[in-house]
Parts: C-alpha cells; structure tokens; sequence
C-alpha cells in the first residue's frame, strides 16, 4: 500500500525538480534575450550618436545633436540597466565603456566643441581615429552580443534538453510505476486468492467432518438393536430407524409425517384400552419416561408384539423442546422367558413340596399303619388307649397338612382378603418337621387381625421360601423369628398418603449374608445353596409381592447375627405398579 | 415266626414315628435301639453289636445315603434296610443297601423283609450266641 504511494511521491519530486530546472533554464534564456535586446539598443544608441554627431559636423546645427543627446541619456540608462542586479551576473561591459568613454572624450566632445567654436572637423585622421574608435566600440558590442548569443543558444540546447529527460524521466517512472503497481497489485490478488483458496478448503474439509460425523451417528442409530422413532413437539414421525420399521411395520418413508398414534399403537394387554403415547407423555412431564407394563404394539398386519420402551425430550441449546425420541423393543420372548422361568420355578417349588407332603403325609400314615398292625395282632389292654391316642394325633396331623397343601392351590382370578397370622401358621406347620429335626427355636408374633389382599397361594409360596431360607441360615440349634404388624408405608411421591398395609418380618440367627451377595440373591439363578437351590426363590418371591405393589428386602441384623427378610404388603393393592 | 435278641438299629428324625416302630419291633422279638439322626447312629452302630439297621433315608444334615455309606464303610457286614416316604432314589443309594422299601408298604411287609435280611445273614455268617432258628 506505502510503496505505490511512495513512488508516486518520487515522480511528483522528479518531474517538480525537472520543472523548475526547466524553468531556471527559460528564465535564463529569458536573461540572455534581454541582454541581447540591451546590447543591440545600446549598439542602436551608438549608431544614433554617431548619427548625431555626424549630422552635427556636417551641418553645424545644434538640433542634429538632439539625437546624440537623446543616446547619450538613453545609453546611461540602458547601462545602469545591464549593471542592474536581478539579471543575472553582471554583464561583462568592461571594455565597451572604456572605449565609449575614450570615444566620447577623445573623439565626440571635442568635436563639438570645435563646431561650436566654428572649426573644422573634417580632418581624415580624426574622423578615422573617431571611427576606428567607433568601431572598436561596435566590435565590443557585438562580442558582447554574440556572447549573449551563444549563452541563449547553450540555454535553449539545454532547456530542450532537460525537456528529453524530462520525458523520459516520465515514462521510465511511469512504467516502473505502473509495473510496480502492477506487481503489487498482482501480489495482493494473489494473497487474496490464496486466503480465499484457504477459507473454501478450510469449509470443504469442515463440511466433510460434518458429513463424516452426520455417517458416524447415521450409522450408528441404525445400527442399534432396539427400535428408535424421534418426532417432532406436535407428535409427527421425522426419522425411523431399520428395528422401529421391522417392528412397526411401517417404513421411515410411509411414516414420515405421520402422526405417531397412527404409526406406533400401543394398547393394554390385557384391557385393550388405548396406551398414552410416550410422545404425550414426554410433554406433559417433561423428563425420560417409561411405558406402562403390559403394553402391547399393534403392528401395521394386526400381529402384536409385547414391547418395553423409554421416551425421551430432545432439546436444543437454549433448553426448549425440539422433539421427542422414543426407544423400544421386542421383550415377546423376553416375557415368554420370564413366564417359563415362573412356571418352572413353580414346578420346582411344587416338586419340593411334593416331596415334602410325600414325607409329611407318609410318616404319620406309616406310624397309624404299624399302630393298627399292633392292635389287631398283639392287643394288649394298656396298648389299647394309648396306640389309639397316638393314631388320632398322627391323623390330625395328615389333615392339617393337607389341608394346607390343598390351600397353596386354589387361586383366584383376583386378590381376595388373607388373614396373615392364618396363612403364615399353616406354613409354619408345614415346616414342622424341618423346625424340629434342626432344633430351631421358632417364636412368632402374629396378631390375629391384620389383614391384607392378595392371592393366597402365592404369599403362602412367598412365606414358605422365606421361613425356609431363614431355617436353613439358622441352623441346628439356631433360631427363627415370624413377626407381623400393621404399618404405614410412605409413598414414593412426596405429596401423597402413606400407604397402609403390613410389614412381615423373618428374622433368623444364622451367618448373615453380605451386602454385595444380598443384592444378587433377588436375580434368577443365583443362590448360596450350591447344588441344592435353584436361585430362583427370591426371585419369584419378590415378583409376587412387587406385582402385588409391596416389596421384599433382606437386611442385616441390628442386635445380632443373622439376616431379617422383610415383606411389606399393602392392605389394598395398586396391581399395576409400572404406571406414572 | 419270632426272632429274639437280635440288636436292631433304628435311625429316623420323626420322633412319633421311630417311637411307633420302637414298640413294633420289640413286640415283634428284637432288642432295638434308637437314633434320632445320622450322627448318633453312627456312634451307636460302631459302639454296640447290631445285627441289623433300619435307616430312614429323608433326614436334615446327614440323610439316609451317607448313613448308609459310612455304617458300609465300618461294618460291611451289617444288613442295612432303608425306609423312606419317597418313590425312586438315586442308584448309587439303592445299591448301598440290602432292602429299600416305603414307608407305605405296612409293617408286616417291614417284619417280613427284616427277617429275611436276618436269616440269610444267619445262614450264610454264622455269628456266636446267635440262637439258631
């Protein structure tokens, strides 16, 4: 930017100096013309007194000496003019004056006085002395002139001269000029050129990261094993991966748009009624929300799939709602599992318990059987009583007992009112025979009255896993503890009634279990009894009373050894826990 | 037919029941002594001369099987005769003993099977002061 600015300044300077040596130079032609003039009027002058004074000699009259007069004066002006300053050096007169001067006295003056003293004046060798004077005179003049000539000639050389530099001084810088203009001008373009070169490369590659990044995440959500469908705030379907569209049916392209009911219905299993869609549901609370349990997934041909899923919002920078993403799957199989495993568990359990009414019921049978065998072939009077009595004992208590198995099979469709202290005594006697055979100390506190629903048979599986695991930690010689009381539950919303129910407590003295093992112990298939359990107690255990809305918890001991199962069941029971 | 002074070993947890088979045997001849689990039965079968054993299998802690091995592993000799309520055992347990037989089939079916177990012990090892039937 400085240099074209620069440069230009030098050509300014150049041609200003050019300008005025030029102009020094017209100035002093101007000089050299001024002086000619001035000789050549002096030269003028000298012809005009010889003239003169000629006249004067020749006639005698005074007025031809008007003229020689005249000169004189003018001559005198036009010499203090050369002498002048301001016009240069002073002219080189020198010579010229002398000679006037010698002229004037020696030749001019005399002569007229001698005419006006009447004399002669025609003397050759006057007149020639006069004129030789005369003539050195104008020989002086005219070298003086001639001088002045060749000074204006020189001048005038050199004014054209400087004019040629001056020219080509111009186009030279001009051109240089114009080339450094030109170079630099081409410089920046070519900076600009590159920056620009550089921002679109720079935007290509950011763009390619873009679309590299946009590939990444594309593939990885159609790569992911659950189904995805993401709406938008009013519900309509923007994007669907491959799983969403196996499972619904519907491609991405038919469903964009849509509205999600349309696309995605779900319903109650077992009800039938109309789920509310995650998207609605994402709305109005705002947060990650789950689907209620049973929910089933009308396909696009009718067929239904049993599905688990999560809704989520999905924000922009600034926090406001810009859409709703939704992730679900195919638990089908998971659920048939699940059930199998149940029924599975409930097999075992009912082979368990086979096995322990085959015990329950045969030995006091067999006993009745050698009594009867005794009376009938070696009766003795003081036997009589006594067999008798114990027969009667040992028959009551088969029918206790298989009253109780009668009652762990009769289920109902819906909870119906359990009494507690009932329920668990019953179990209590069926595990009689272990209680003695360990010699555990069995205590129980079962108010008569506490009350709560359920399914009979299932809480007597519950209590009969729980007691047992209890008997089996306690041991021989150890002790277990049955306690029941009402007690109020606070809810898992703040704001809401505690709930009413029970707390079921089974304490037993045994090694206790630690905390990492008791949170794995409610998993299927984990158990600490080696070979001889199934693991799957617990599990089925907590099932039931989670279905139920209570919960089941073991926890260590505060006064001792030992673990305490703890069992809360509500009097009235939310039978659908999984709903908001 | 009676056998007397026969010592017979009764191991089982059911009190009422090991009582009733107690008042059983002695009325039927044999001198029988009782245990309510495995261990004591294995401390009386070492300790005392019995002639035969009547093992319940379904016991807590030591059931009838490793009874059954252990007394094998003592006194091979020793007729062992297991009783229990359930159906099918396992092989390697069954083959421990001499006699298997449910607690439903009634007691003559025990006296009976007992004796026979006795009598081929009598009969093939004679043992001293054994009264010969």
């Amino acid at each position: 930017m400085v240099l074209p600015v620069v440069a230009c300044l030098t050509l300014a300077a150049i041609l200003v100096w050019q300008i005025r040596n030029a102009t020094s130079t017209v100035s002093l032609i101007e000089t050299s013309d001024r002086r000619i003039a001035l000789a050549t009027r002096v030269e003028l002058l000298t012809v005009d007194e010889e003239t003169g004074l000629r006249g004067y000699q020749t006639t005698g009259d005074s007025r031809f000496l008007e003229p020689y007069r005249h000169a004189q004066m003018q001559l005198q002006q036009a010499i203090s003019e050369m002498r002048a300053p301001g016009n240069g050096p002073p002219m080189d007169l020198g010579d010229f004056l002398v000679q006037h001067d010698a002229w004037r006295r020696g030749f001019a003056e005399p002569v007229i006085s001698m005419v006006r003293a009447g004399g002669q004046t025609t003397d050759i060798e006057l007149n020639l002395q006069g004129k030789a004077a005369m003539d050195r005179m104008r020989g002086d003049l005219n070298a003086i002139i001639q001088a002045s000539e060749g000074r204006r000639s020189e001048r005038i050389n050199l004014w054209h001269q400087q004019t040629r530099d001056l020219r080509l001084a111009v186009a030279t810088l001009a051109l240089a000029i114009g080339l450094l203009i030109a170079w630099f001008t081409r410089d920046q373009l070519h900076a600009v050129s590159a920056a620009f070169q550089r921002a679109l490369n720079r935007e290509k590659q950011r763009s390619q990261e873009l679309f590299e990044s946009e590939q990444n995440l594309r593939t990885t959500l159609v790569s992911i094993g659950d189904g995805v469908i993401t709406c938008d705030t009013s519900g309509r379907v923007q994007m669907m991966n491959p799983v969403a569209e196996g499972l619904t049916g519907w491609t991405e392209s038919e469903a964009r748009n849509r509205p999600l009911n349309e696309v995605f219905s779900i319903v109650n299993e077992t009800t039938r009624q109309t789920v509310e869609s995650p998207v609605a549901k994402v709305q109005r609370l705002g947060r990650v929300v789950g689907l209620a349990n049973h929910t089933v997934l009308l396909r696009r041909d009718k067929s239904e799939i049993a599905i688990d899923d999560s809704g989520a919002p999905i924000r922009n920078e600034s926090g406001e709602l810009i859409g709703i993403v939704m992730v679900f799957r195919d638990v089908t199989v998971e659920r048939r599992t699940h059930a199998a495993l149940l029924a599975n568990e409930r097999l075992a359990v009912a082979g368990r318990l086979a096995a322990t009414i085959a015990h329950e019921i045969h030995n006091p049978l067999d006993s009745v059987a050698n009594l009867l065998y005794l009376l009938q072939h070696d009766p003795r009077p003081e036997d009589q009583s006594h067999f008798l009595e114990l027969a009667q004992s040992e028959l009551a208590r088969v029918t206790q007992i298989s009253r109780a198995m009668l009652g762990l099979y009769r289920e109902s469709h819906a909870p119906i009112p359990i009494n507690l202290k009932e329920t668990i005594e019953e179990v209590l006697l069926l595990l009689e025979g272990r209680v003695h055979a360990l010699d555990i100390q069995l205590t129980s506190e079962l108010p008569p009255d506490v009350v709560v629903e359920g399914f009979p048979g299932e809480l007597r599986q519950v209590f009969t896993n729980l007691i047992t695991n209890a008997i089996e930690a306690a041991g021989k010689g150890g002790s277990v503890r049955v306690c029941v009381t009402p007690h109020y539950k606070e809810a898992s919303n703040s704001g809401a009634p505690p709930v009413e129910g029970a707390l079921i407590e089974i304490i037993d003295s045994g090694p206790g279990i630690a905390p990492d093992v008791r949170e794995r112990l409610f998993q299927p298939f984990v158990t600490t009894k080696g070979e001889q359990g199934t693991g799957l107690g617990l599990w089925v255990s907590q099932g039931i009373v989670r279905k139920l809305g209570g919960s089941l918890d073991l926890v260590a001991n505060s006064d001792g050894p030992g673990t305490t199962a703890r069992v809360f069941l509500a009097s009235k029971p939310v039978l659908n826990p999984g709903g908001d | 037919m009676e056998r007397r002074g026969h010592l017979i070993l009764c191991v089982d947890d059911e009190v009422v029941g090991l009582r009733v088979r107690k008042i059983l045997l002695e009325r039927a001849g044999y001198n029988v002594l009782t245990a309510p689990d495995g261990e004591s039965g294995l401390v009386l079968f070492a300790s005392e001369p019995v002639a035969a054993v009547v093992l319940d299998y379904a016991m807590p802690g030591m059931h009838g099987g490793e009874v059954a091995k252990q007394m094998r592993d003592a006194k091979p000799d020793v007729p062992i005769l297991l009783l229990s309520a359930y159906v099918g055992l396992p092989d390697e347990v069954s083959s421990l003993v001499d006699v298997y037989m449910t607690k439903g089939e009634g007691a003559p079916a025990l006296l009976s099977k007992l004796g026979n177990l006795l009598s081929s012990n009598d009969t093939s090892h004679p043992r001293a002061g054994d009264a010969q039937l």
